[in-house]
């Protein structure tokens, strides 16, 4: 019962990590139609850079609101320069277009910095014992982070107008464009987002894993097995889906085989949109001719 | 396989002899060991490459499985060299699991769009690198294992590793693949594919399904790249788990994108290009991944079609002959030939709908659809908009989609219901498209030949006396995205008469057509009338509709509400009214003295959506403070004047000039509101789109909020979608409000509402005129608009037919004349003055 626990918590910590990623690739694929594949690779850039200026002695949490604001603004340049002159609904493209600002950036790192694996600062230590358990407090931190993190954003959508004119846009462009409301002003926002999200996600996972120019290509998966277990365009689904991800990894991961945790991720996911194929909080569309 | 062209087969030849003269120059040992040794990789990627390049062009699945089907391959060669399988088994074995594995995927995942199919093959290759992993027993896991000879069962020799002869083998093998591919792309089941993909509605109209043409095309794809995998074994000698990453998987992708999806040139360039790029990089001096990027990018931005049809398109440009010669055909000043006499009434009923009912979710789109239709008849289907008109068709073709179908159909004495929609051809059932959906990357001759399982010479005589008949030989070889509009609804027409229908199926043939257009498609539709082919069809234009009809069916509320002869159904007061609206009573509206200023004004504008004209020189002055009814059935051209009024659509020629300072509000057709949003964020997000912010947002949230009635004022925090049609109709109105607009444009305030919400709309409406508001209702209803405006124009076929003052009888009576034929006819109103 307590490596249960202990295993419950540890994925609930990597499922947030999970989530945040994926409420980052649902704000931008529903306010721009873009599937962000570079998201986890600018994160990294984030988080090479914010070590840097730790390792100069800039505080730790200032170092992390510098990964934030670099991440969110090379997202920026590189959708104004490479993805907005691609013509509107080019899903495809977009999203191999972002695939190649991923293999950039990730190059980009190991010219700067290094392959090597490095440590990450965490901003706390030790465990909190729980019972006979001991967790981590990088996880409770993770998860607390998170859910702040995810519930701001839950406000800014639910309760300011900004967020409800995002809410617009991504459910009929045209109808927004009818009422004359900037497209492109709300895809930047989305972008930055999205992007300052997955930042964040990054910075709570690092210490957790150590730093590789590699190191957030799982998390970005395991976020994508995440959205579409949510239903791809559903914030909610995101989170949900993210988390559920990261629990059933970690548990597959002890009670199952450590080699086998992504086959029981993706397998289950695969076997749950077979069943349910808009996802869990998808919407099913009708078609007409 | 006579049917196979002569230059098909010297174009299949290209590859195995290009292979053969690298081998010869490979045997003189002119290519130093290492340099023969990439040319040996570059044939294993070839072929890896052809089978995603192929799957991706001719079936739109971008998989990014295929680096698992290459491992299997390897794995299956390795493990079986060492356990002393034959190299039958091995090539065999290999291809036989790929193709099963591939078939699963394919068949899945053409149930999803392309992010899903994305997704599972992603988790096919996840799961592929684990398995590598950790089944050490098999693969040796990170170490890898040794491939060692292979001998062949058939007593063909022996195969050895990593030497000279598997290069050969390998540069042999990619020649080969490429004979094969080129021997599939004049084929009917790439066309197929194709077809499949770009549209899989219209591709199931002609037979074609598309989970069957996906499992097919992936299993094949999924087995040449697990042979790349067994030549790979061969020529490197060993394998690993490292070749076979997710970063294969977007090399692959990247390579595709470069040569160009779905062309074999293009799959070479591709595996050259994976080849030699890790050579390139280096002697650029930038690190690989940062080449293949850069590439990736430009490629997108520059060539998004890829390098080889960019450089095909280039080639034919230059290669066209000047002149190809214009249509003849289209003359319309030639007399229409005279429709085929109505089948006697003893005639066989060839198609019978009893109480035919369709709901998508809570909404009824037919109500107890009941009719017949004997054979080689005519029968048109006229009716507003809304009426069920389109769901009735699909119904008839199995389109359904989301929709639940209840009652029974009957076509030739069988259940049709129960058939699917790719076996209704087979019954003889054949259809066109509203807006002509052919197969865009299919030339003409191929969209009418992919209808074909096998393209025999036969088939190509027939498909070619078809295009000759509906006028499109000349244009055989060209893509429909070169063709004008019409070109392309001959070309749906075609394809829908490709194996002879029993029963075609016609939606909106004549719309978007000219006058010499429609003369040809009437003499068309009269050709299979002789050919005793039951024909049925839905047009909003009635004169050429009741020019070749036999029966007419009136539709409104998913129902007929009356039938009869083409002249005399619009007799029927029941058919007139759900045209052109109940008698309302005229409501008190604004005094006008005739100075007002006109605040918007259209000037000779014309309008067209790429070929399709929707306006044509309409000239509109819209007066402040006035109620302008624009009147006409659907596809009349009323929304897309609306969008011109707004500002929001620029005309393609003509002038809009309004006053520098004039806010306009569109209320779009059907309210478009956000539903998922609550009322009051619907009003938000309008004013935030205007500009406002803060505490003037507040203001005027409050200001519109009173306009509510008290039922929507009290329900401000639920969604939009909870509303009723009539509140959602009166919210949308609300949210227009909030930029305080001085000219309100409303598109069919009515339309699914029921008589007393419209009523109440209509007050609304009214009174905002009262308050100084200026008011376009784009209308449908003629008798509504009447009642509320004052002044109606009637569009008819993108052009204003009439317009006036609907205080004056004499006018009303011309307008409804109008209405339905667009003419002005002054004899009308004399007689009815």
């Amino acid at each position: 019962m307590d490596q249960f626990l202990l295993v419950l918590v540890s994925g609930l910590a990597s499922g947030a990590v999970y989530g945040l990623m994926g409420l980052g690739l649902v704000i931008i694929y529903r306010a721009t139609d873009v599937v962000n594949f570079a998201l986890a690779s600018l994160a990294t850039v984030g988080l090479y850079a914010s070590l840097t200026l730790y390792d100069s002695g800039l505080p730790l949490l200032l170092a992390a609101a510098a990964a934030i604001v670099l991440t969110a603004s090379i997202g920026l340049v590189a959708r104004e320069t490479v993805i907005r002159p691609l013509a509107q609904g080019e899903l495809l493209s977009a999203l191999v277009m972002t695939m190649g600002v991923s293999l950039i950036a990730e190059s980009v790192i190991s010219t700067v910095w290094d392959d090597q694996p490095r440590l990450f600062p965490s901003l706390v230590e030790g465990s909190v014992s729980f019972g006979d358990s001991a967790i981590p407090t990088q996880s409770l931190l993770t998860i607390a982070v998170a859910a702040v993190a995810m519930a701001l954003v839950a406000y800014l959508f639910g309760r300011t107008t900004i967020g409800s004119a995002m809410r617009a846009v991504a459910e009929s462009a045209d109808t927004a464009q009818i009422l004359g409301l900037g497209s492109q002003r709300i895809a930047r926002i989305a972008w930055a987002l999205g992007l300052g999200l997955a930042a964040l996600g990054a910075f709570l996972y690092a210490p957790r894993a150590g730093l590789v120019p590699t190191v957030l290509s799982a998390p970005l998966f395991r976020a994508f097995a995440g959205i579409f277990l949510g239903g791809l365009t559903s914030m909610y689904g995101a989170v949900i889906g993210g988390l559920t991800v990261g629990v059933l990894d970690n548990l597959a991961a002890v009670y199952v085989s450590a080699g086998y945790r992504d086959t029981f991720v993706f397998s289950f996911t695969i076997l749950v949109l077979l069943i349910r194929p808009q996802g869990l909080f998808g919407v099913r569309t009708f078609q007409r001719v | 396989m006579s049917d196979v062209s002569r230059s098909t087969i010297a174009r299949a030849a290209l590859g195995p002899l290009a292979a053969a003269v690298l081998i010869a120059v490979l045997t003189t040992g002119a290519v130093p060991p290492y340099q023969a040794y990439s040319v040996g990789l570059a044939a294993v990627y070839t072929v890896l490459v052809i089978s995603v390049n192929l799957l991706a062009g001719w079936a739109g699945i971008w998989s990014i499985a295929h680096p698992a089907f290459f491992a299997m391959g390897a794995y299956f060669a390795a493990y079986g060299s060492t356990h002393g399988w034959s190299l039958e088994l091995v090539v065999l074995g290999a291809m036989g699991c790929s193709a099963a594995f591939g078939a699963f995927l394919g068949g899945v995942g053409a149930r999803f769009s392309m992010l899903y199919v994305a997704l599972l093959t992603l988790a096919f290759t996840m799961v592929s690198l684990e398995v590598m992993g950790q089944w050490t027993s098999v693969t040796g896991g990170d170490q890898g294992i040794p491939m060692e000879k292979l001998d062949s069962a058939l007593g063909l020799g022996t195969l050895a590793s990593a030497g000279t002869q598997a290069q050969y083998i390998a540069v042999g093998a990619a020649g080969i693949a490429l004979g094969v591919a080129a021997l599939a792309r004049p084929s009917s089941l790439r066309m197929r594919l194709v077809a499949a993909k770009s549209h899989p509605m219209a591709a199931r109209s002609i037979g074609i399904a598309p989970e069957a043409q996906s499992a097919l095309a992936f299993a094949v794809s999924a087995a040449f790249a697990a042979l790349a995998g067994v030549l790979l074994a061969l020529v490197v000698g060993f394998v690993s788990p490292d070749p076979f990453s997710l970063a294969l998987a977007i090399s692959l992708i990247a390579a595709c994108i470069l040569g160009g999806a779905g062309t074999l040139l293009g799959a070479v360039v591709g595996g050259a290009y994976l080849t030699w790029s890790p050579t390139a990089a280096e002697s650029a001096g930038i690190p690989q991944p940062i080449l293949q990027g850069l590439v990736l990018i430009a490629v997108l931005l520059v060539l998004p079609g890829g390098v080889v049809p960019f450089l095909g398109k280039v080639v034919r440009r230059l290669l066209r002959r000047s002149a190809s010669h214009p249509p003849a055909l289209a003359d319309p000043t030639e007399p229409f030939i005279e429709p085929v006499p109505a089948p006697s009434s003893t005639a066989p009923e060839l198609l019978r709908l009893d109480e035919v009912t369709v709901t998508f979710g809570g909404l009824r789109a037919l109500e107890g659809a009941s009719m017949s239709v004997r054979a080689g008849e005519t029968l048109a289907i006229i009716g507003p908009n809304g009426a069920g008109k389109t769901t009735l068709l699909n119904v008839l073709s199995g389109l359904v989609g989301g929709g639940r179908v209840a009652g029974s159909v009957q076509y030739d004495g069988k259940p049709l219901l129960r058939s699917r929609a790719t076996a209704r051809r087979r019954l003889g059932i054949g259809r066109t498209f509203q807006h002509a959906e052919t197969f865009p990357e299919l030339t003409v001759l191929e969209n009418v030949l992919c209808t074909r399982r096998r393209i025999t010479a036969q088939n190509r005589a027939r498909a070619a006396e078809l295009l000759d008949r509906v006028g499109l030989t000349h244009v055989a070889d060209r893509y429909p995205a070169e063709l004008p509009f019409g070109l392309h609804k001959r070309l749906d027409l075609a394809r829908a008469l490709a194996e002879e229908p029993e029963l075609l199926i016609l939606d909106e043939p004549f719309g978007g057509l000219d006058a010499g257009e429609r003369t040809l498609l009437a003499r068309q539709i009269v050709q299979e009338q002789r050919r005793g082919t039951a024909i049925v069809i839905i047009d909003h234009v009635l004169d050429d509709l009741f020019a070749v009809a036999h029966r007419v069916v009136a539709f409104d509320f998913g129902r007929p509400i009356g039938e009869g002869e083409p002249g005399k159904v619009l007799d029927d007061p029941r058919v007139r009214t759900s045209y052109l609206g109940e008698g309302g009573t005229r409501g008190e509206l604004p005094h006008r003295d005739g100075t007002e200023r006109v605040v918007v004004r259209l000037d000779g504008v014309d309008h067209a959506y790429g070929g399709v004209t929707a306006l044509r020189g309409v000239d509109l002055a819209i007066t402040q403070g006035s109620i302008v009814g624009i009147v006409g059935a659907n596809g009349a051209g009323k929304s897309t004047l609306g969008r011109i009024l707004h500002g929001t659509l620029r005309p393609t020629r003509g002038r809009r000039e309004a006053d520098g300072d004039l806010r306009t509000a569109l209320v779009p057709e059907g309210r478009a509101l956000f539903k998922t949003l609550s009322l009051r964020e619907n009003l938000e997000v309008a004013a935030y789109a205007a500009g406002i912010r803060g505490a003037d947002l507040r203001a005027r949230l409050a200001e519109t909020a009173e306009w509510l009635p008290s039922r929507l004022r009290e329900r401000m925090g639920v969604p939009a979608a909870g509303l009723s049609g009539g509140e959602q109709q009166i919210l949308a109105i609300a949210r227009a409000l909030m930029a305080r607009p001085d000219l309100l444009i409303v598109d069919e305030p009515a339309l699914g509402l029921s008589p007393a919400m419209v009523d109440e709309v209509y007050a609304r409406l009214g009174r905002l005129a009262h308050e100084g508001m200026t008011v376009v209702l784009l209308e449908q209803s003629l008798t509504r608009a009447a009642s509320a405006a004052h002044e109606v124009a009637v569009l008819h076929e993108g052009a204003i037919a009439v317009r006036g003052e609907p205080s004056d009888l004499t006018f009303l009576a011309r307008a409804e004349r109008a209405y339905f034929d667009g003419k002005d006819d002054a004899a009308v109103a004399a007689v009815q003055g």
